[in-house]
């Protein structure tokens, strides 16, 4: 069993904005941690917040769920689902002792690389900060 | 609480020949315990009762299966049945009729507004060895316990069930028949929560450990939740597995915040799942925790219209979204 | 399932007669559902069209004529669409016919009634400008060619005391029949085209201005109709009975204007402005006529030549936007910055046009929700992508064409709306429809029928239909496979896991998360 030294992010990306927008990050050589580990979706709408639980349990140690911005959801209002959901959970984590910060959303849209990789920067920066979850280990 | 009122609505009720049974409260012969009653004909009513001591939710026995409550002899067609219920039990049950568990005209509601029940550990604690049976009732803040020949005064909150000290609907929001008188609504007290939210994130999480430590993941509190009726339980399922069989911190983890994010927007706070949990587990700090932020961050109270879209199949373009880069 | 071979057409302007005709010559049934008494929508108001100056009417009453005449369109004027059910290929509309009180099939249009008509009130036709008597054709050229009695004036359906119609008709025809009703009918048709057309921004809320305030500032519409040969004043420009020596031209009026919500650019009224200035410089060579405007857009083929013709013409264009139109005498003044020679000005005028913009139609927000089409920021019906597809909505088979997507002049509603009737005409040559492979599904021995998912679609996909299941009778979630888009919206509010898609199910995801934590497993 490896032992982890470095921070681990799972990135749920949404087919249309955010997946798109990390391609775009890599065909114009925005750079961006190594860190992330990309899943794709459909669409946030998708993400059950009970999903992040489950990679959290499998060694993240930060999850970002990546979606349209309001408004421009190919599928007209899953992003807006998935963020009232989102809202819920990560206060739900903070009241029994994981650091809401390790569950975060952004709106990245198809146009924007480099937003994609500041997001992840940003990201992997904070989880450093906070440090290995280790639920993996419980 | 007198019980006249009560007999003499369920003996009305069972005449009137569609209703197949009534499901209530009976008191053991022995100190403080409370049982289910199954009243088919005539000659049990008169057991039926309520008192301070009915800590039990009843509205379980109705979603106990698919095809519920079917008339004897008469496979397939459905039953009606009449069912004592607290304020808090009406909840549940309106619940479970606007997703459609039940329908409304499958139950006869005998509204009990009640102003909390006592905890059996506690009262059992207190006074331990009772001889034959025992009696409570409550008068202006104190419970009069009568057993062993003695009665007793007690403060409420010295034996009240933790899940009723927060409770904030005492009067039930369907009945077919209100059986005693409505009582004053108390204001909503997170307090005790937000106490635990004030707390650093270590101590959240060695709180945490130490009652998820505790969890043998019995399932009680998931048998028991009138709201946990999935014919085939997530968390009991091999295809897919959300938790894996092994009792420890990340899978008691996932177990009690799965089943707790499944209330949000759901949750009757009838205190079943603390009543049952034989290691005494705080469940309800997750379920309020879930009601306080439904209240605050989407304005949405269970049970508040009598018809209620869900929470989370629904969204208001002003949602939060501080956490959104 | 087959897709029924017929469209329907919502709105009969240019747009809508336009696409009509498309797919009707292509071989398909057309319903099209007008709600005024005849078809020609704005363009029939209009009078010479910009940048060619063709006379609106002239180039417009031929497509009437076939649309009238063509043998694969029903037309249903006076009518209105109430309801939509059902799917691409397989919608189901229910259609309202108000009653004319006169029989179509009986009238000539010979015009006799009208003339022993006795009341007569506002002509709407001519915005106002005119009367018209309470049972009246719209326009001489209308389509169909036939009279309708107005429910609002008529003695005879007010007061049942005149009957001078029916005594004056009964000598020939008989057409008038005062005991129609309001008839509903029902079609189905394979797609949907939306024409619903535009208004004009109310330059009453911009009170700077003196419209209605002061008679001789109009609207560019209201000039239109008097620059008309079948206007109220028979085409002279005549204003208080005199004609103007000075002309004031405003843009942008109810325009690219934050203080009145309208942001957008309308499009047309630099060009119709332009053209109105020609008008004006035609009928009366002696005029001194002045544009205030902020830019001027003359983007199409053929605009910018024109702009620079009128120009030559001596038409002056000042740029500044007027804060105040004020009276001075029986005359107005126009005041405004003219930004490019720094200067303060105050034009004086006998005429002043206001350029106004377009606004969504009226019946924008009702076809809107029936439908269920979304609105842009800019209130007009939303198209699936603005560039890649503008003609397209998010629903399958619903498509739009012309003003109600947004403002535009004639040739780009032309050619909207042929590309609106070769996008319907897709699913109906086709004969079947594509739908979306990564569609959710129902485990129907799971599903509690709590209807979270019903709830949760955006398309309206799922619907709970009752099923027997060990002797019981339940209700499941059912998926419309059609209507599914394949966002999983619904499978993430399922409790049970009853609900799952295609491709993304829970235990393919939880795979790949489980795969992602492997090696510190």
């Amino acid at each position: 069993m490896l032992k982890k030294t470095d921070p681990e992010i799972v990135a749920f990306l949404c087919n249309w904005c955010s997946y798109a927008g990390a391609d775009l990050a890599g065909t114009s050589h925005f750079h961006y941690p190594p860190n992330v580990k990309v899943i794709r979706v459909m669409c946030t709408g998708r993400m059950n917040p009970l999903l992040t639980l489950s990679a959290f349990r499998h060694g993240a140690d930060g999850v970002l769920i990546s979606g349209c911005h309001p408004g421009e959801c190919h599928y007209m209002e899953g992003n807006y689902l998935a963020r009232r959901r989102i809202a819920l959970f990560r206060k739900l984590l903070g009241f029994v002792g994981i650091n809401p910060e390790r569950l975060r959303m952004s709106w990245v849209s198809a146009s924007e690389g480099n937003k994609f990789s500041r997001v992840i920067k940003e990201m992997t920066e904070k989880i450093k900060q906070l440090g290995p979850l280790g639920l993996e280990e419980e | 609480m007198d019980n006249e009122k009560l007999i003499a609505e369920a003996k009305t009720v069972l005449l009137r020949g569609d209703i197949v049974g009534i499901i209530g409260y009976q008191k053991d012969s022995q100190g403080f315990r409370v049982s289910p009653l199954f009243v088919r004909d005539e000659r049990d009513i008169e057991k039926l009762f309520f008192s301070p001591l009915c800590w039990l939710s009843l509205v379980n026995y109705l979603t106990l299966e698919k095809g519920r409550l079917l008339q004897k002899g008469n496979p397939g067609k459905k039953a009606k049945v009449a069912l004592m219920v607290r304020g808090c039990d009406s909840k549940a049950l309106n619940q479970i009729i606007i997703e459609r568990g039940l329908s409304r005209d499958e139950v006869y509601v005998f509204g009990i507004p009640c102003n909390g029940v006592i905890d059996l550990k506690k009262i059992e604690k207190m006074f331990p060895d009772v001889q034959g049976s025992a009696q409570v009732s409550e008068n202006n803040g104190f419970y009069h316990v009568r057993c062993n020949g003695k009665s007793h005064e007690v403060p409420k909150e010295e034996l009240i069930a933790d899940s009723c000290k927060h409770c904030v609907s005492p009067n039930p929001i369907l009945y077919d028949v209100l059986l005693y008188t409505p009582i004053v609504v108390k204001q909503p007290d997170y307090r005790d929560i937000e106490e635990i939210d004030n707390m650093s994130i270590a101590e959240k999480w060695e709180f945490w450990r130490e009652q998820f430590s505790m969890c043998v993941r019995c399932y009680a509190c998931r048998n028991a939740c009138p709201l946990c009726y999935c014919d085939d339980c997530i968390l009991e399922r091999l295809s897919p597995q959300w938790i894996y069989r092994s009792v420890n911190m990340s899978e008691n983890l996932i177990f009690h915040l799965a089943r707790s994010f499944h209330h949000a927007g759901r949750c009757a706070g009838c205190g079943e799942c603390e009543r049952v949990c034989p290691v005494n587990l705080p469940l309800m700090l997750l379920n309020r925790k879930l009601e306080k932020d439904s209240k605050e961050l989407f304005h949405y109270t269970v049970g508040e219209k009598a018809e209620q879209k869900p929470l989370l199949a629904t969204f208001n373009p002003q949602d939060p979204d501080d956490f959104i880069f | 399932m087959a897709v029924v071979p017929s469209a329907l057409v919502i709105g009969g302007g240019i747009a809508g007669i336009q696409a009509a005709l498309d797919i009707a010559d292509a071989g398909f049934k057309v319903y099209l559902v007008e709600r005024e008494p005849s078809i020609g929508g704005h363009m029939i108001q209009l009078d010479k069209t910009f940048p060619t100056l063709d006379c609106s009417a002239c180039i417009l009453t031929p497509k009437m004529a076939d649309l009238g005449n063509h043998p694969n369109i029903e037309l249903f004027t006076y009518s209105e669409v109430v309801d939509v059910n059902g799917f691409v290929g397989n919608f189901e509309v229910t259609i309202k016919r108000k009653p004319r009180y006169i029989d179509e099939n009986k009238c000539n249009a010979c015009g006799l009634c009208e003339q022993y008509c006795s009341i007569e009130g506002a002509d709407p036709f001519n915005v106002n400008l005119s009367k018209r008597k309470a049972i009246y054709m719209p326009f001489p050229q209308a389509v169909p060619a036939c009279y309708v009695i107005d429910p609002e004036r008529c003695r005879f359906l007010l007061t049942h005391d005149c009957t001078q119609c029916v005594e004056v008709c009964k000598k020939g025809l008989n057409a008038i029949d005062f005991k129609q009703t309001e008839k509903f009918e029902t079609v189905k048709v394979g797609s949907i085209v939306v024409a619903s057309g535009y208004d004009l921004f109310d330059p009453v809320l911009k009170p700077e201005y003196g419209y209605q305030l002061y008679d001789n500032v109009i609207t560019g519409f209201e000039f239109e109709r008097l620059s008309n040969a079948s206007g109220p004043t028979t085409g002279d420009i005549v204003i208080n009975g005199k004609k103007p020596k000075d002309v004031v031209f405003i843009q942008c009026v109810g325009s690219r204007d934050k203080t009145v919500g309208n942001e957008y650019c309308s499009r047309v009224c630099c060009m119709y402005t332009a053209k109105q200035a020609h008008l004006v410089r035609e009928k009366t060579p002696d005029a001194h006529i002045t544009v205030f405007y902020i830019d001027v857009r003359a983007f199409g083929k053929g605009f910018e030549e024109f702009y620079d013709r009128v120009k030559l013409e001596g038409v002056k264009y000042r740029r500044g936007n007027p804060s105040e139109v004020y009276r001075k005498g029986d005359r107005l003044v126009v005041k405004a910055e003219d930004t490019l020679s720094a200067e303060l000005v105050e034009v004086e005028a006998d005429l002043v046009v206001l350029a106004t913009g377009m606004v969504p139609g009226k019946g924008t927000v009702e076809i809107a929700n029936l439908l269920k089409l979304s609105r842009s920021p800019d209130r007009f019906l939303m198209e699936a992508h603005p560039k890649l597809r503008p003609v397209d909505t998010p629903s399958d088979g619903i498509f739009l064409a012309g003003c109600c997507q947004g403002p535009k002049d004639i040739p780009d509603t032309v050619a909207q709306a042929s590309a609106a009737a070769a996008k319907a005409l897709i699913p109906l040559s086709r004969g079947k429809v594509t739908t979306e492979v990564i569609i959710s599904f129902v485990e129907e021995s799971i599903c509690r029928g709590c209807g979270f998912c019903v709830e949760a679609c955006p398309y309206d996909a799922i619907m709970l239909k009752q099923i027997q299941q060990n002797g019981n009778s339940i209700s499941v979630a059912s998926v419309n496979e059609v209507l599914c888009k394949g966002c999983g919206a619904c499978a993430s509010v399922c409790f049970s896991g009853a609900m799952q898609q295609k491709s993304f199910t829970d235990g393919q995801l939880l795979s790949m998360i489980a795969a992602l934590g492997e090696q510190y497993a």
